[in-house]
């Protein structure tokens, strides 16, 4: 009796039932993400350090991926033509999706934000995010094609017959329409964001600032720039991932091509292990992905907590 | 028991149920139908029908195409099959992971044949059904340590350019008989107002482009040509390949090609005569609005064509092995092939089939490639295979726009050739 008793009494500790209680709210996700996320990780990065016989081969695949000109072809650089490799290619498409990304959803959110027909105009802007991403890669092909192409057909209309051809079928250009096309695809989720962040400032911000003499311009550089920060944390952040990781768009679109001018490290892996059967060099870039992604996303946390 | 317990326990439960699935295997799909055997005895048996999954690549009209085949099958062999589409794309992601973990999503496979002869541990020896068969086709599967893992359907060619006969009829035109003739017919076609460019360029993943540049290599380098490429004992950079590149290809490229137009859509812009030729395989025949107005031609002193046609195999871990032989057994049948063609878009690979048994689109190309000495030439890239044959067809739509880039071009193709 003495004895059923104390244990009731240790199960009643509130230390132990912190814990089981712990455990149990966070055990079912922890199981999913530990049989489908960890462990697949786990067993890439193993897959890429070591050959098809399981023996360790440092970074010899690591080596080769580098070594590829399909990964790294800067002497190709500007200005010369792509290619310049995947990893290259997945670089420029930050320094030029990521800007114009945030600028425009920004622009958009501030424009739209008490415009009359708002919540419409922003509902087809974000019509891009709920499109699926392969079809959005079909569309963009279509966007800038010779003869189907709405773009080729205004610029043909402006005078600028040079870029009337068909954008993805030309190494100079299929980059740029791949990266002009995702904005696209991308833009609402950066306007949403801001619009959400946008309606958290208080107006008498604003109000105060009017009093002061701030103009419109001097008040969106001053309240809602430094305001919005932690939304365009948040954005930048999630871009960047987006970017990293971008597959569906260019395998739908050009397939890396011409002559691999839009190659991305995700597509590249997925040349190496399902069409070149070389699981092994295809871990490598899954981990030099994983690396990046990795990187951002320590990044973020850290500049979040500060 | 607190609501708080209780929706944690419909948690567990859920996470559970769904990692059991995860490692459950599937049981195989079984109808039973009920048969009555006698009419005197009234005794009633439970007959176990098994149901076949095909997998094949054909979608739309290619797909209506096919299936009356497996309805044939369905009643002359006492089975039910269901069709699934997947691209050979598709597959080459889905299958590793299906064979890894002893399962197959299919159990009569269409794919790739350099692909199923590399993951030939996985497929079931087709040999028995195949040895009374051989003798009647006209391509033959590569053994794999003796066997055979896979059989080959119905044929396709990529005969040539196609032409409207009333474009044709209207402009005065004539299919070209030489050299000269055929580039007089490029200019004739590019002066007719209205049309942009003499031929379209057709573009998928890049597979066209890379059709053409084989009819051209075959035409003017001989089937042998291609064989050779193929087996890797002539270089891409061999001067006999360079000069066909140099001086029959490139001098058309930007002149009387276009540039590279996803091909479903050239099909629709080359039919409203805005482009006067197109180059493209026989399953153009099931694609237009009147294939009785489609004529072909090959490049004048074409002695072959590429021919090539698509690969059934069982995994091994199908769960109806002896019904799946029976249905491919059925499908490469003299029979079987029949049904097919009689569709349209296809051509029998046996030689014992009539040319009666195609529509009259398919009948006239049947008839012409039969004055063709080799109508099955092994088509280039998909005979190399693996990532070389995504990665010709990139090269080749990078040599379509920069002609100028010939060289790095050839280079590059012979530079990724696979060594084995």
């Amino acid at each position: 009796m003495a004895r059923m008793m104390q244990r009731r009494r240790i199960w009643h500790h509130p230390r132990v039932r912190d814990g089981l209680a712990f455990i149990m709210f966070t055990g079912p996700a922890l199981v999913l993400i530990v049989l489908f996320i960890i462990l697949p990780a786990v067993q890439t990065i193993v897959l890429s350090f070591t050959d098809d016989t399981g023996a360790f081969v440092g970074l010899r695949y690591f080596r080769e991926v580098l070594a590829n000109p399909d990964t790294w072809n800067i002497r190709r650089f500007p200005p010369g033509i792509p290619p310049w490799g995947s990893l290259v290619h997945n670089a420029v498409w930050i320094l030029v999706h990521l800007p114009l990304s945030v600028a425009l959803g920004l622009i958009l959110a501030v424009v739209l934000d008490k415009a009359w027909g708002a919540t419409v105009l922003k509902s087809i802007i974000f019509l891009g995010m709920v499109t699926p991403m392969i079809i959005g890669g079909v569309i963009i092909r279509f966007l800038f094609d010779e003869n189907a192409g709405i773009i080729t057909a205004i610029l043909r209309g402006i005078g600028l017959e040079a870029l009337g051809r068909t954008w993805t079928a030309y190494p100079e250009t299929a980059l740029v329409a791949l990266i002009l096309g995702s904005v696209w695809l991308w833009v609402g989720f950066s306007m949403i964001l801001y619009s959400a962040g946008l309606a958290t400032i208080p107006r008498e911000y604003y109000e105060a600032a009017a009093v002061d003499g701030a103009g419109p311009l001097q008040q969106f550089w001053h309240i809602t720039i430094p305001a919005l920060r932690p939304v365009t944390l948040v954005i930048v952040a999630m871009t960047i991932l987006w970017e990293l990781k971008i597959f569906d768009i260019v395998y739908t679109a050009t397939l890396g091509g011409p002559g691999g001018a839009t190659m991305v490290l995700a597509l590249q892996m997925y040349f190496y292990a399902f069409r070149a059967l070389q699981f092994n060099h295809a871990a490598a870039v899954a981990t030099l992905l994983s690396l990046f992604t990795f990187i951002v996303g320590l990044w973020f946390t850290r500049t979040m907590r500060t | 028991m607190g609501r708080r317990t209780w929706w944690l326990g419909v948690v567990w439960l859920v996470v559970l149920g769904l990692v059991l699935a995860a490692c459950a295997t599937p049981t195989p799909q079984v109808i039973k139908e009920t048969v009555v055997v006698t009419k005197e005895v009234e005794k009633v048996v439970t007959k176990e029908i098994p149901t076949l999954t095909v997998i094949g690549p054909w979608a739309g009209a290619e797909m209506d195409q096919f299936t009356p085949v497996l309805a044939a099958a369905e009643e002359k062999l006492g089975i039910k099959v269901r069709y699934r589409i997947y691209r050979a794309e598709d597959l080459s992601q889905v299958l590793p992971p299906q064979f890894a973990a002893q399962q197959a999503p299919g159990d009569v496979i269409f794919m790739w044949e350099w692909w199923v002869r590399e993951n030939a541990e996985h497929a079931v020896d087709l040999s028995d059904i195949w040895a009374s068969e051989a003798e009647q086709f006209m391509l033959q599967p590569t053994p794999v340590d003796g066997k055979i893992y896979n059989v080959p359907y119905v044929l396709w060619v990529k005969p040539g350019f196609w032409y409207k006969k009333s474009f044709f009829e209207k402009n005065g035109l004539e299919p070209p008989t030489t050299w000269d003739e055929f580039i007089a017919l490029l200019d004739k076609i590019s002066a007719i107002p209205g049309v942009k460019k003499a031929i379209i360029t057709g573009d998928g993943v890049g597979w066209p482009v890379g059709d053409i540049v084989e009819h051209f290599l075959i035409t003017f380098g001989g089937p042998e040509l291609q064989e050779d490429l193929i087996a890797g004992k002539v270089k891409f950079t061999d001067p006999q390949v360079r000069q066909i590149f140099a001086e029959r290809l490139v001098p058309l490229l930007g002149t009387y090609f276009s540039d590279p137009v996803e091909w479903t859509q050239a099909i629709d812009l080359w039919w409203n005569e805005e482009y006067g030729l197109y180059f493209m395989g026989n399953w153009l025949t099931g694609m237009v609005e009147d294939p009785d107005d489609l004529g072909v031609f090959t490049l004048p002193g074409a002695r072959g064509v590429v021919g090539g046609t698509d690969w059934a195999f069982v995994p091994k871990y199908s769960e109806n092995v002896d019904a799946a032989k029976a249905l491919i057994a059925f499908m490469i049948s003299k029979e079987g092939m029949e049904i097919r063609v009689k569709q349209g878009g296809k051509l029998a690979s046996r030689k014992d089939v009539s040319p009666n048994a195609y529509p009259p689109a398919d009948r006239a190309l049947a008839e012409a490639l039969a004055q063709i000495e080799n109508p099955a030439v092994p088509d280039l890239d998909d005979a190399v295979g693996g990532d070389w044959q995504r990665y010709f067809w990139d090269q080749m739509k990078l040599l379509w726009v920069k002609p100028d880039q010939l060289d790095t071009v050839l280079e590059n193709l012979d530079a990724r050739f696979p060594t084995q």
